[in-house]
């Protein structure tokens, strides 16, 4: 669906990690005359990429959330790691109460410990010692949060594609409506 | 965007740019103010919280950590509440610093546009 622009600079990137970049329009008249679609084609084709567009924007949306909820997770895994840690030279037990199922809680006495294990996903769980535990927590913490930085990036050029969709589309319309003005002037002059 | 009465106003690059930097201020915006709303709320828990620690007579106070309750001494509890709401408060002081400026951005963006296209734009919340 690659239209090749020659005079119209897009001064656009051209894609985005598989995300295709809206082309800028410089003039509707030229626009047209080099894709060699008429009004209703154009309209149509920028639609459809405004449809491809929006599709793309829940999908990324979709993976905003899922990281949005993991990375308060992570936190709070390493925040447990870290009062295990503190507690370890004191040689109190870490008394606490936890949920067994819903609404029933449990009381635990956590003694002195070098280890703990940590969930992995895939009905995966490793033990590791605190400092490993922390490390690991860590690393995945910065992957999230760096993930997310790059999805949001993601989000935002495809949101500007979408204006971009938009405004070509609200300007071939404008366009259309003006030349179809021009032509009614145009036979009542040659009546008259 | 409404769509204008056949006008012919050139759209630039520049223009195309300002409209998308305005879309772009206009979904920050909206997302600061949920996550201001957010932060509000924790604040205020986090009050709430520590008026009940005042009140109550016990000597040590379930803290949630994780996913679980720690036994936690309450000056301890106290300290980690006051902790919390340092940070609560300065992310929010951060936050609606945030929205002041974009909303100034906002203004002197939509004086631009409005400038040029007049009525064939539109910039306000539907």
């Amino acid at each position: 669906m690659a239209t090749s622009s020659s005079s119209s600079s897009s001064e656009a990137v051209t894609e985005r990690r598989g995300i295709p970049g809206a082309q800028f329009v410089e003039d509707v008249q030229t626009y047209l005359t080099q894709t060699g679609f008429d009004v209703n084609s154009a309209l149509a084709f920028l639609q459809e990429r405004l449809q491809q567009y929006k599709l793309v924007e829940m999908k990324l949306q979709a993976q905003q959330r899922e990281l949005q909820a993991k990375i308060p997770d992570i936190e709070k895994c390493l925040d447990v790691v870290a009062t295990l840690q503190a507690k370890k030279g004191t040689g109190e037990a870490l008394i606490t109460d936890f949920e067994v199922s819903e609404g029933i809680y449990s009381r635990a006495s956590i003694e002195d410990t070098d280890s703990v294990c940590l969930w992995l996903g895939a009905n995966v769980m490793l033990e590791y010692s605190c400092e490993e535990a922390t490390a690991l927590l860590r690393r995945n913490l910065d992957n999230a949060k760096a993930s997310l930085e790059v999805l949001l990036a993601d989000l935002q050029f495809l949101r500007d594609q979408v204006t971009i969709t938009q405004v070509t589309i609200a300007r071939v319309y404008n366009w259309d409506v003006h030349q179809r003005r021009l032509r009614q002037a145009s036979p009542s002059a040659k009546d008259s | 965007m409404q769509q204008g009465g056949g006008s012919e106003t050139e759209v630039t690059w520049e223009d195309q740019q300002n409209i998308n930097k305005f879309g772009r201020l206009n979904n920050r915006f909206h997302e600061l103010e949920d996550e201001i709303k957010i932060a509000k709320e924790s604040n205020d828990n986090l009050e709430d919280a520590g008026n009940e620690l005042i009140l109550t007579d016990e000597e040590v106070v379930r803290f949630q950590i994780g996913e679980v309750f720690a036994h936690v001494p309450k000056e301890e509890v106290e300290n980690r509440i006051e902790a919390l709401k340092e940070v609560t408060c300065k992310n929010l002081e951060k936050l609606e610093e945030e929205k002041e400026s974009i909303l100034a951005q906002m203004a002197e963006l939509k004086q631009i546009l409005y400038g040029k296209f007049k009525d064939s734009i539109n910039l306000e919340e539907d």
